[in-house]
């Protein structure tokens, strides 16, 4: 054999080779579908960002394990970007752009709270993408026109007029509320609609002030409502505020036979951090684990989903991890329903979707959000949340604070 | 409401933040190291206490002196071992040091806590003093505030190691020739700051929930303290932690609690401009 043709012969085995890989490669990649998700790891809200995080986990060995989701008829297999954007609002701005723009995700997931959501939605509106809202609530999201943004939490209202409900009803004397909230987007939109629903309800509402992010003190504001002797005082905020809030006012001896904080007591570390002053609190929630729903997606039932994660992280799920694996449901479900990963096709199939899932019914209503649902209304009473609302599935009756 | 309770509160919340601050104050006027790990100390000085509770059901006040202690030896080998390497440097140097080592403070502690608010469950009960209510962890936290900042003031100006330190601050180069270890006295300044945020923490885990999302709150904090109070000085820091209390305290009273911090950020400034030693400081150092 000549030099030439050896030289030849390998030269052509190694343009095989590479056509071969690059086709494999070409192959593998267009068999796994992209989902970027920014994520707040580090940070403010370091916290939440892990519960996102481990509901995400859960739902992509699922659906993994099944050997992907089917569209058209080719299953295919879900890879998930994430990134840590340190709760900074720039670099979740930018995060988004880089999954979209470098990564080529095919679809999003927003952020932690309505705050952070608002912008990933505003990329993602820019770029076409869907984007799914997991724990966003605040109507000022919603209004923007998006059309590509899909939330599974209910509008804030919703669980506010049931709390009214329960407490007009099983405590009709409770008359005079005092509002604190914190002056960020989603606590800051559950004061405001609760001052508006109280008034509709005929409550008296005595005090509405806000605390800024970062506060560490809340006993000026407190002993301030001390004095007015509300009935009723309802405080929102994140974990860490409510803790300081609750237990500033066991400091300064301030009582009232109705106590709500949003979210708090629907979240273990909560009632953890306080102990027995957690006793008697009431909260209004998305999701608890208690109302059992059957569905059609890879755990298909609440009570799987529950077991699934009670083993996994020895504890209850609370409606953060529950409303981020739906997200990631109603999205494979649309992707399933129209067939196709085309962007405007899942996107118009969003908008159609009509399901039930382990975490109850999913249809979105034209601005985005999830149509309400019977939300449900918590107190605090043993050291556990025990349900109040809704009534067909209540586990126990309102109680006055000690 | 009754001013008496506002003030009340205001000084409660000033002597924590008093001890937030002395010991950044004294690395700030002695070594001329601004310590971003400052905040990260009080979060891991909280931590430890916690899980000193938690599983080892030491009270937080009994914990505080081997807390320190840690926290102490902790500073003294960040300090003997890196930033000794910078410390001739620019201000901005250093503080890049500092800023990077509490990314990697602040991101271990992340990885190893979690940052899920933790509290001590403690309930030591309240005072009742003539109308105004003062709860006693806040008493005493505020008491050993003022004790720890008072043996500080003592051991800088009766103890050896104290002068050495004074000396060091006045002019390096004398005091090396003096038969001063200079780097030895920095080390143990540096440790000294480390210790009073880690006694610091151990008081704030029985007042407010810990949560590594909070190292840049106290740290900020303790800026708007030196600024205000005089840089440097350990009575300064201790004048300005009470007068940061009481302002946020009034100013939340009066113009709504959203205002409260608002209001201390724009004193900070006037006396930037007005009297930028702050209210104690002086030119160099006593």
């Amino acid at each position: 054999m000549t030099e030439q043709s050896r030289f030849g012969r390998f030269l052509s085995a190694t343009a095989v080779a590479l056509t071969g890989t690059a086709l494999m490669l070409s192959g593998v990649q267009a068999q796994t579908i992209k989902i970027g998700a920014p994520l707040a790891l580090t940070g403010g809200l370091a916290d939440e960002g892990r519960k996102q995080a481990i509901a995400y986990d859960m739902w992509l060995k699922r659906i993994n394990a099944a050997g992907g989701i089917d569209v058209g008829g080719r299953k295919m297999r879900v890879e998930l970007v994430q990134y840590d954007y340190q709760t900074n609002e720039q670099r979740a701005q930018q995060l988004a752009e880089k999954l979209i723009v470098d990564d080529k995700v095919n679809f999003l997931l927003a952020p932690f709270g309505s705050g952070h959501t608002k912008v990933v939605a505003g990329v993602a509106e820019r770029y076409g993408v869907p984007v799914m809202a997991t724990s966003a609530s605040s109507d000022s999201i919603f209004n923007q026109g998006y059309k590509h943004l899909f939330g599974t939490l209910a509008p804030n209202s919703g669980s506010v007029e049931n709390l009214i409900t329960v407490v007009t009803r099983q405590m009709p004397n409770a008359k005079r509320i005092a509002i604190l909230g914190r002056e960020d987007v989603f606590p800051k939109a559950m004061a405001t609609v609760m001052s508006d629903s109280a008034k509709k309800a005929g409550l008296q509402i005595i005090s509405l002030e806000y605390y800024p992010v970062g506060v560490l003190d809340l006993a000026t504001p407190i002993a301030k409502i001390k004095s007015m002797n509300p009935d009723w005082i309802y405080i929102t905020g994140y974990s860490k505020d409510l803790v300081l809030a609750r237990k500033q006012m066991q400091d300064l001896g301030v009582k009232a036979p109705v106590v709500t904080m949003i979210t708090g007591p629907v979240y273990k570390e909560f009632i953890d951090a306080l102990g027995p002053l957690a006793e008697g609190v009431t909260s209004a929630s998305w999701w608890h684990h208690s109302a059992q729903f059957r569905g059609n997606d890879p755990w298909g039932s609440t009570k799987a989903f529950y077991d699934e994660f009670v083993a996994r992280e020895k504890a209850d799920p609370d409606y953060v991890h529950a409303a981020a694996a739906a997200a990631l449901v109603a999205l494979q479900k649309a992707i399933e329903n129209a067939k196709t990963l085309d962007r405007a096709k899942v996107r118009d199939a969003l908008a159609a979707l009509d399901i039930v899932t382990f975490y109850g019914p999913i249809k979105f209503a034209a601005n985005g959000m999830n149509g309400g649902r019977d939300l449900p209304i918590i107190q605090v009473q043993g050291g556990k949340p025990v349900l109040l609302y809704p009534e067909a599935l209540k586990q126990g009756n309102l109680q006055s604070v000690k | 409401m009754e001013y008496g309770q506002v003030i009340a509160n205001g000084l409660m919340l000033g002597g924590l933040y008093a001890c937030i601050a002395v010991g950044f104050s004294l690395v700030w006027g002695v070594l001329n190291v601004i310590n971003m790990l400052h905040g990260s100390f009080i979060i891991l000085g909280g931590y430890l206490t916690f899980f000193a509770w938690l599983h080892l059901k030491v009270n937080p006040l009994v914990a505080l002196a081997p807390v320190a202690a840690v926290l102490f030896s902790i500073g003294f080998l960040v300090q003997y071992l890196l930033v000794n390497r910078v410390i001739t440097q620019p201000v901005l140097t250093t503080l890049t040091l500092t800023f990077g080592l509490d990314m990697i403070l602040y991101n271990a502690m992340n990885l190893a806590f979690e940052a899920t608010p933790r509290r001590i469950v403690l309930d030591l009960g309240r005072l009742h003093l003539g109308g105004v209510i003062l709860p006693y962890d806040r008493v005493v936290a505020m008491a050993l505030a003022l004790v720890l900042t008072a043996i500080l003031y003592l051991v800088l100006r009766t103890s050896r190691t104290g002068r050495a330190i004074v000396a060091v601050r006045m002019d390096r180069d004398a005091a090396a020739l003096m038969g001063i270890r200079v780097n030895r006295v920095y080390a143990i300044t540096f440790g000294i700051g480390a210790l009073m945020a880690g006694a610091c923490g151990a008081l704030v885990a029985v007042v407010f929930p810990i949560t590594t999302s909070v190292t840049g709150l106290f740290l900020g904090k303790a800026f708007v303290i030196c600024v205000i109070g005089g840089l440097g000085s350990v009575p300064g820091a201790l004048v300005g932690g009470l007068a940061l209390g009481m302002i946020e305290s009034l100013a939340s009273f009066w113009f709504g609690p959203q205002q409260a911090i608002l209001v201390g950020f724009l004193i900070m400034l006037v006396l930037l401009m007005v009297r930028p030693t702050g209210l104690v400081g002086k030119k160099g150092y006593e």
